[in-house]
């Protein structure tokens, strides 16, 4: 297959949009979270202000090589995510590099980055750092679960892992999204989604007040803006994902920004109305009420 | 005639079977086994003659094609002489254990011999 | 030839001798009795070369000039010259052995020695029920004469309990003897076979009681507390003599005596031979003394051959090749054993110790256990693979399950007791110095090896001891004296040569399992350059496991493929038990590898149908009630290799304490071994059904939980050797998960896993294993921050772990889109359930690794450690490399493979056509996502460094601390029960309850062994009622029937 120059552009343009468009939707999210707090909550542009700041930071220290490097592996996570998953359905422009690898790739690319980072975040030394870091493990082995097997369910619904296939196969009507030919496997992926989002309930990764903010205590300056970047276009690389298997993809951008806002918004609307789990309590959650809904979706695929 | 021989026999190794398990005594027990070899000894006699058989002499009587019919076969004799010799030598032999035995413990009581066991 | 006649004639005319010399002429007794013996052994030597080599015919010895019946007669075949030959051979090694015992005692002894030998062979020799008769008081007698050479004052008491009950035995045969004689006027064994209808009709008590006191002289369990206390007590050269010459005389007796009976009493034989020999090895369990245990072993022993004699029926033109291969084996390892035992002060199992330090008796001790458990390549193994195959084929199959489990039993407390020998702390006294004791030894050994030599010529498979691998193997033995350097470039040189010489045989799956584990293997020994010395009984050990996968990977029938299974088991047992901790674990390996591979032989014999050169080829043949079984067994028996869950408990152990260059040898290669033959197995017979139960289904269920339970225990593991050893078990989880799906994909994915699995863990060890050398401790709690000291290991362990994880870019991706691919084709999908939850449960213990190692923060003692040494890193880099190339080009080894498969799953095969892979489902480049992630990970590497150019180096301390300082590195690393939550959540799983199992099994096997040997209670009395009552039982049990 011969490579074609123009992608990378056309890659990057789609980076941008979506760097912009998470940094304005964490913040939005935020702000619906502050405001059913009944507090006032951050401005839309916190995020370019926090950016500025990070970068204009004069101080910086290093802890060694891993601790230089787990930003980058933090943000190549997100911005590689991004790039195997086709975020536009139908237009060869916002395909990205999704001829490298399918589903399969995405599903496992997701642990890059947090594994470069928890391993940035080990060399800082901070105890809070590794204890943020078995939480997080300890989490996502039930949290994924769910998703695995909603995935397998669809993979075998649709007879192909590849994702532009799975969206191919939902087009004509809302009907034919998996949302509803395929409810079960779609309901564990949602609950499954809300324990990767770092949301409460399943906030206990960061767990502001026990641990400060969990792995990146030791983070500051560029390294922080570095994470701050993935914090925005991780979670929206990882919905695209949702939105492709699930939700029928989106062939616009409007239609795009519309589906990953609104799926964002099921992770916020829990969040707000939850306390925060204890690990093994979520483990429990997970293993209780949302692997069972993968286990009848795998059954009956 | 034979069986009265043989009936004794068999007493007689009942008896000294019976003796050697149920005497501690260790000299009691060698005593009770001389009973039951003598006793298999009878027995031997009595049951080694085979009824209407000749004496094992090859000659015109007694043809050598025929002779495996017709003879008294002369080693069952030579095994009572040979079980007889061995019986004193295990017998002596045994009391000599006895003597020996008597010095390291000064009891001939045989359940007082339990050092190996298990 | 020098009549057969002159070997009784010797012995008792130099006993007549000895009784003329006079007392003082001591050495010149001693010259005559060993003259007399050597000449004995001649002359049975002489008739063993020429009836072996067919230039003569089995003789009949007349006497008085008279054919029997009138006249005694011998008979001189060649099973009554080998049995004089070794009984001779016994009597002239003891002799010589007992020389200064003999100087002491002086003639008399030695006439009685003289005696016991003469009288053995008379045994052997005659033909005649009276001269029988004659020759096993002589031997009685002369027992009460020898037992008396021990220094033991016991043996006093010894001797009487066993005259007491040579007299009762007397008793029984002299009657039956007569009556006997009544029934068929003869004393003449071969007149009364002649004429057995006969002695069956009138006389069947008659047989019975002879019969029954010939096997009360075979010392039958549990009749025979008199024998065990001779054996315990005896001199050792004495005991050595009981249990090779006279056990072997009195059985070839109880052969002739079956002649009499014929077929009908071969059950009885039998059944009181298989109850001896599980029974008295499982009253061994119990055993604390060496010579008592020895005893046992001997009681074992013959009972299993009284065993084969009550299967002579069957065996054929093959019997005397089986059971005379059993016989010699047990009597010369035995006879070696109490040699040995001589040299030895205490009287304990862990007083041979004192053996360290002496590695050529560690070497004759190793070899006489060899010998007696019948593992290749001496006679036993040879003997124990036809007669397992031949009473399957006649569907004996209790019997060999008997057989086996015995074996197994026998198998434990004697590799029990050779670990503690080797392992234990050394015991204070010394061993014996004496040469000539030494000599006798050593010609012991030496025999053991020979009768394998030509036991392998006569063997129907050929001869194991001139197949190449293991000839190179077992020439190390003869290199031990040079250096390891030396040792060390001619093991790899033998490994990449074997490689290179075999590379056009092999096939694609040969060529994989070849290139991981023989290429592989001499990556591996270049971790080995950092020892220093001689490192003695390392490269024999680690050649003959070598030796064994080679000759695995190329096996084309049964026997080859047994055969090389077994030598690699035991080159790896004695690898692993090098360790410093091992003993414990490397016996539950062995046994858990001996019960596969009885297991392993069980299935093949199942399936052989009678003939022992059964190729695996034929495997495809098996019928349908036979083939599950077949299928069931064998699968077993390679899961043990393959830690398959329930099956694991002696992996952690063993792979944790191995040293540093053994553990990447027995996890990163000898696992495979399983793997090859799962391979093997369901190639040939494909899935089978038992019960409606599809077997395959099953093992896909064995396989998740193998990855779950592993990964989840490795997750809690401290100790970091330990976390990779569990981990092992969760990889082969995997690979045994892959092979069970039975489709194509499946099976790439198995192969995927033996190539991975192979680099990776092979590198994670060797860096380790560096680690700990370094540290001085495997606990990782007691680590952390070395990534700057150690900055390759940690470089060699950062990629290992992205590859196991299955991240992508690196190679573990490759298995994990390959097993994506397979499953959605395949019907079963509960189990993979618990592949999915047990993927990010490996990130648990991976990170782990890396973090509680290499980062947080730094101990104090170990700021000044270095880098680990050279030749330990140099494997690593290359592996390293090895990694990157494969995760780029998984085609260039995958390809091939992928296209063999197809002829056993032609669907499903995988696109390969330029960098792309493609499969009925998705695609995969490989190369693509290198470039992708590679650019993306360069270029915001780049602007980081931009940014943050002038980013300043901390100290350890200076974090984020409430504004103070951190107490010490010990506080500060967060590392010990690292997933606490965790445990908390799902730690349940975690519970040993498959440790549990086997330990109930094994305490309730010793609990009854100890219970029950109460039975003898040291009595004499006792012992003879036992005696009489095991015969009325006997009899109850023959009228029963």
């Amino acid at each position: 297959m011969s490579f074609e120059w123009i992608k990378i552009p056309y890659a990057l343009l789609t980076l941008f949009i979506v760097a912009n468009y998470g940094f304005l939707l964490t913040a939005v999210m935020a702000k619906i979270a502050a405001r059913v707090g009944r507090r006032h909550g951050i401005p839309v542009w916190q995020n370019y202000l926090d950016l500025i700041k990070n970068y204009g930071l004069r101080s910086s220290i290093t802890h060694g090589v891993m601790f230089y490097m787990g930003p980058v592996f933090r943000l190549t996570g997100g911005v590689g995510l991004l790039m195997f998953v086709p975020t536009l359905y139908g237009t060869e422009m916002f395909s990205n590099m999704s001829f490298a690898g399918d589903l399969i790739l995405a599903l496992y690319f997701v642990f890059f980055g947090s594994l470069g980072m928890a391993l940035g975040a080990g060399e800082s030394g901070h105890p809070y750092s590794a204890i943020g870091v078995t939480r997080g493990l300890s989490q996502v082995t039930a949290a994924e679960l769910p998703f695995a097997l909603a995935v397998y369910a669809v993979a075998v619904q649709y007879q192909t892992l590849s994702v532009t296939e799975i969206v191919a196969a939902q087009q004509g009507g809302i009907l034919q999204w998996t949302l509803f030919t395929n409810p079960i496997a779609v309901a564990a992926a949602m609950l499954s989604f809300l324990g990767t989002m770092m949301r409460p309930p399943f906030d206990v990764v960061l767990a502001p007040q026990e641990i400060p903010i969990g792995p990146p205590t030791e983070y500051h300056s560029s390294y922080l803006a570095l994470m701050q970047t993935n914090r925005a276009i991780f979670p929206i690389a990882k919905i695209v994902i949702y939105m492709n298997l699930f939700f029928g993809g989106a062939a616009s951008w409007p239609a795009f920004f519309l589906k990953v806002f609104l799926i964002y918004l099921v992770s916020v609307i829990v969040g707000v109305v939850f306390p925060r789990f204890r690990v093994e309590q979520s483990i429990r959650w997970f293993l209780i009420w949302a692997v069972p809904l993968g286990v009848i979706a795998i059954m009956i695929a | 005639m034979a069986y009265i021989a043989m009936t004794t026999g068999f007493v007689l190794i009942l008896i000294g079977l019976f003796g050697a398990l149920t005497n501690r005594n260790i000299l009691r027990m060698i005593v009770a086994f001389t009973v039951a070899n003598t006793g298999v000894n009878l027995v031997m006699v009595a049951v080694g003659y085979m009824h209407g058989r000749t004496a094992p002499i090859l000659d015109e009587a007694v043809p050598v094609a025929e002779a495996v019919a017709r003879i008294i076969d002369p080693v069952p004799q030579a095994l009572v002489l040979t079980a007889i010799v061995i019986g004193v030598g295990v017998t002596a032999l045994m009391l000599a254990y006895v003597y020996k035995l008597y010095e390291t413990k000064r009891t001939l009581d045989i359940s007082a011999f339990k050092d190996l066991k298990w | 030839m020098v009549s057969a006649l002159y070997i009784l004639a010797v012995g008792l005319g130099a006993a007549f001798l000895l009784g003329l010399l006079r007392d003082e002429w001591r050495a010149g007794a001693y010259g005559v009795s060993l003259a007399a013996l050597a000449c004995m052994s001649l002359i049975s030597a002489g008739w063993v070369w020429v009836l072996a080599s067919g230039d003569g015919s089995a003789v009949d010895i007349t006497t008085a000039g008279t054919l029997p019946p009138y006249a005694i007669n011998l008979r001189m075949g060649l099973a009554e010259a080998v049995l004089t030959l070794s009984i001779n051979l016994t009597g002239l090694l003891s002799a010589v052995y007992l020389r200064d015992t003999m100087f002491n005692q002086g003639r008399r002894a030695l006439a009685v020695l003289l005696i016991f030998t003469m009288a053995a062979c008379g045994i052997v020799l005659t033909r005649d029920l009276f001269n029988l008769f004659v020759f096993f008081e002589l031997v009685a007698i002369a027992t009460g004469g020898l037992v008396l050479l021990s220094r033991d004052k016991r043996a006093l008491a010894a001797g009487f309990k066993y005259l007491v009950a040579s007299q009762v035995i007397t008793i029984l045969l002299l009657v039956g003897i007569i009556f006997a004689y009544h029934a068929t006027g003869t004393l003449n064994i071969d007149g009364m076979a002649e004429v057995s209808s006969l002695v069956l009709k009138g006389g069947g008590l008659a047989f019975f009681l002879m019969f029954i006191a010939i096997v009360l002289d075979l010392k039958p369990f549990p009749a025979n507390g008199w024998a065990l206390d001779v054996y315990e007590s005896a001199h050792p050269a004495f005991s050595a003599m009981l249990s090779a010459a006279s056990g072997s005389a009195a059985l070839f007796a109880a052969d002739k005596l079956l002649l009499i009976g014929g077929s009908t009493w071969l059950p009885l034989a039998t059944g009181i031979g298989i109850v001896g020999f599980v029974g008295a090895n499982l009253f061994a369990l119990a055993q604390r003394n060496d010579r008592r245990l020895l005893g046992y072993s001997s009681v074992a022993q013959i009972g299993l051959i009284l065993a084969v004699i009550g299967q002579r029926d069957l065996l054929g033109d093959r019997y005397l090749f089986i059971a005379g291969g059993i016989l010699l084996a047990h009597a010369v390892a035995k006879a070696g054993l109490y040699w040995l035992s001589g040299l030895i002060e205490g009287r304990t199992l862990t007083a041979w110790s004192a053996l360290q330090g002496h590695p050529i008796l560690i070497f004759a001790f190793a070899s006489f256990i060899a010998l007696l458990v019948g593992l290749p390549p001496f006679p036993g193994f040879y003997a124990k693979w036809e007669l397992v195959i031949a009473l399957a084929g006649e569907g004996r199959i209790a019997l060999i399950g008997l057989i086996l489990f015995g074996a197994l039993l026998e198998a434990g407390y004697l590799f029990r007791w050779f670990g503690r020998a080797l392992k234990r702390e050394r015991a204070p006294e010394p061993v014996a110095v004496s040469s000539f004791k030494r000599a006798v030894i050593l010609t012991a050994v030496a025999a053991g090896w020979g009768l394998g030599l030509i036991w392998g010529a006569l063997s129907l498979n050929g001869n194991l001891l001139l197949a190449v691998p293991l000839l190179f193997a077992f020439g190390f033995l003869v290199l031990e004296p040079l250096s390891v350097q030396i040792k060390n470039s001619l093991a790899i040189a033998g490994l990449v040569a074997w490689f290179v010489l075999s590379l056009p045989s092999y096939d694609p799956l040969q060529l994989i399992f070849a290139a991981v584990m023989l290429i592989g293997g001499a990556l591996i020994l270049l971790a080995s350059y950092q020892t220093q010395g001689r490192r003695i009984g390392f490269y024999p050990s680690a050649m003959l496991m070598y030796a064994g996968l080679a000759m695995l990977i190329v096996a084309e029938d049964a026997f080859g493929f047994f055969a090389a299974w077994e030598s690699l088991t035991i080159g790896s047992y004695f690898l692993i038990l090098r360790g410093q901790r091992s003993e414990p674990h490397a016996l539950s390996y062995m046994v858990f590898s001996l019960a596969g591979a009885f297991l392993i032989l069980a299935g093949f014999a199942l399936a052989a149908d009678g003939d022992p050169l059964f190729t695996l080829a034929g495997l495809k043949q098996v019928a349908a009630p036979l083939a599950p079984w077949v299928f069931l067994l064998l699968a077993i028996g390679f899961m043990t290799k393959t830690a398959a869950v329930g099956l694991h408990i002696w992996l952690p152990g063993a792979h944790a304490e191995a040293e540093t260059d053994v553990s990447p040898m027995v996890s990163g290669i000898l696992l495979k071994a399983g793997l090859f033959g799962l391979f093997v197995l369901f190639m040939a017979m494909g899935s089978q059904q038992l019960y409606g139960v599809e077997l395959t289904h099953i093992l896909l269920w064995i396989g998740a939980l193998s990855a779950l339970i592993g990964n989840l225990m490795a997750a809690f593991q401290e100790d970091a050797k330990r976390l990779l050893a569990y981990s092992s078990i969760g990889q082969m989880g995997y690979a045994l998960f892959g092979l069970a799906m039975m489709n194509h994909l499946g099976w790439l994915m198995a192969l995927m896993f033996v190539i991975n699995h192979y680099i990776y863990k092979s590198m994670l060890f060797l860096s380790v294993g560096g680690v700990a050398k370094r540290t001085g401790t495997r606990d990782m709690y007691r680590m952390g921050g070395l990534i700057t000291l150690m900055p390759l290991s940690f470089i060699a362990v950062l990629i290992g772990i992205i590859a196991m994880s299955g991240v992508p870019p690196l190679s573990g991706f490759g298995g994990r889109w390959i097993f994506y691919n397979a499953i959605l084709t395949t019907d079963s999908r509960l189990p993979m359930i618990l592949i999915f939850i047990s993927g990010p449960i490996a990130f648990l213990y991976l990170f782990r690794l890396i973090h509680t190692i290499f980062l947080g923060q730094l101990k104090d003692e170990h700021r000044r450690i270095k880098e680990a040494p050279f030749w330990l890193v140099l494997p690593q880099m290359i592996f390293v490399a090895c990694l990157m190339a494969f995760a780029l080009v998984p085609g260039l080894a995958l390809r091939r493979v992928d296209a063999y498969i197809s002829q056993f799953h032609p669907e499903g095969a995988l696109g390969w056509e330029g960098l792309t892979i493609t499969s009925a489902f998705g695609y995969w480049s490989p190369i693509s996502i290198m470039i992708v992630v590679g650019v993306i990970f360069a270029s915001l590497f780049a602007w980081l460094v931009f940014v943050n150019r002038k980013a300043q180096k901390v100290k350890q301390f200076n974090i984020v601390f409430a504004g103070e300082r951190p107490f010490r590195p010990e506080t500060t690393h967060f590392a010990w029960n690292f997933f606490a939550p965790y445990r908390k959540a799902l730690g349940f799983l975690t519970e040993p309850l498959v440790e549990r199992f086997w330990a109930a099994i094994v305490d309730l096997l010793h609990a009854s062994a100890d219970l029950l040997r109460r039975l003898y209670t040291g009595n004499g009395q006792t012992y003879a009622i036992q005696l009489l009552a095991f015969v009325v039982v006997v009899y109850l049990l023959r009228t029963g029937l």
